[in-house]
């Protein structure tokens, strides 16, 4: 058992998961999407919120944004793409850093 | 209505804050594209490099602040309010830098005031747990978004009382650190004038490089840090830098 080959192959693999973690960090942050002067997450719960109220509800429905504040929502379609689409960004972005990781492994 | 970035921005006898602020006011018009605002002294502004169109508030900073025994001009924030000339204004450190265009948008929201109340710790390491560090949670007021109104005029006044009695309240807040913080100075003007209820925030960790991170390279997409024998990078990232040889890089 070679220990310093042990050191190294950890040392690595800590490197690896500080860097997974500041891009997840960095799509965290992409996430974040202003709209009707409110602020939310794109993330999966609000798409599907979003997307589950504008099929089985009335327009204008409402939603809360990121500080629980309330907000009218006239125009879903248009919202789900914003919200679709800076997801999308964010997502692929990681996507393409966890990549990289994979060669370095 | 008027949008701008503010910075405040002072040499000291340890750092040239002028160097860091030319690599800021790079990124801000890269990738904010905001008029900029600098509140400067003379003897700071000598010393910079021509940045292009950029309007100039000339102050005198308040001494005697310290930060691990070096001067720390960092007490003249609560002034932002009058300082600004714009009607919605982003205020930030200019030593985070902003690589992406990510602020941009909390410029147009219907918030009066903005600013976010955790930090991440790029390092791995989650330095930042403030909670220990005294009874009231920490904002980062590195960002900050307000507009200018009634009420975030309250906020402002809030903060120049706490300021002028600053030593009574970090005793009473019991905050560990003596030295005057526009963190807790913002935390605690926003818990008094919001009447000890919660307040909004801007849903951001702001990325943050320790002090103990040394930063090799500054590129206009990103940077590069050494620790602990260890060398990292960041792309497309906004990043927080606390150490402040920086301006050496």
């Amino acid at each position: 058992m070679d220990f310093r080959e042990l050191k190294k192959q950890s040392d690595l693999s800590y490197d690896i998961a500080v860097a997974k973690r500041n891009a997840l960090e960095k799509a965290n942050a992409r996430l974040v999407v202003v709209y009707n002067e409110h602020i939310f997450r794109a993330d999966s719960e609000t798409i599907n919120l979003v997307k589950t109220l504008s099929e089985v509800s009335t327009v204008p429905f409402y939603v809360l944004d990121s500080n629980n504040n309330p907000v009218e929502i006239s125009d879903p379609k248009e919202f789900l793409q914003i919200l679709v689409q800076r997801n999308q960004e964010a997502i692929s972005s990681y996507h393409q850093m966890s990549k990289t990781f994979e060669k370095k492994k | 209505m008027t949008k701008g970035v503010l910075l405040f921005c002072f040499d000291t006898a340890d750092t040239k804050y002028h160097s860091i602020l030319e690599r800021c006011v790079r990124l801000v018009k890269k990738n904010l594209k905001l008029p900029i605002t600098v509140v400067t002294n003379f003897e700071t502004f000598k010393r910079m490099k021509p940045m292009g169109f950029i309007n100039y508030k000339f102050i005198e900073p308040e001494l005697g602040n310290t930060k691990s025994g070096k001067e720390w001009n960092n007490v003249d924030r609560h002034m932002a309010y009058e300082l600004s000339p714009y009607d919605t204004t982003l205020v930030k450190d200019i030593d985070y830098f902003c690589f992406t265009d990510n602020l941009l948008q909390f410029l147009d929201t219907d918030y009066d005031f903005l600013v976010p109340d955790t930090a991440y710790d790029l390092s791995g390491r989650n330095t930042f747990d403030q909670r220990r560090w005294s009874m009231i949670p920490m904002v980062w007021a590195t960002v900050l978004v307000f507009k200018k109104n009634h009420k975030v005029k309250k906020i402002f006044e809030t903060v120049k009382y706490i300021k002028q009695y600053y030593s009574y309240f970090n005793d009473m807040y019991r905050v560990y650190s003596k030295n005057l913080r526009n963190d807790y100075l913002f935390a605690m003007a926003l818990q008094q004038i919001n009447g000890f209820t919660g307040y909004d925030k801007l849903p951001l960790a702001l990325p943050t490089l320790p002090p103990d991170c040394e930063v090799l390279k500054i590129t206009d997409t990103g940077l590069a840090w050494k620790h602990d024998d260890k060398i990292s990078y960041v792309e497309n990232q906004d990043v927080h830098v606390l150490n402040k040889e920086l301006s050496n890089v």
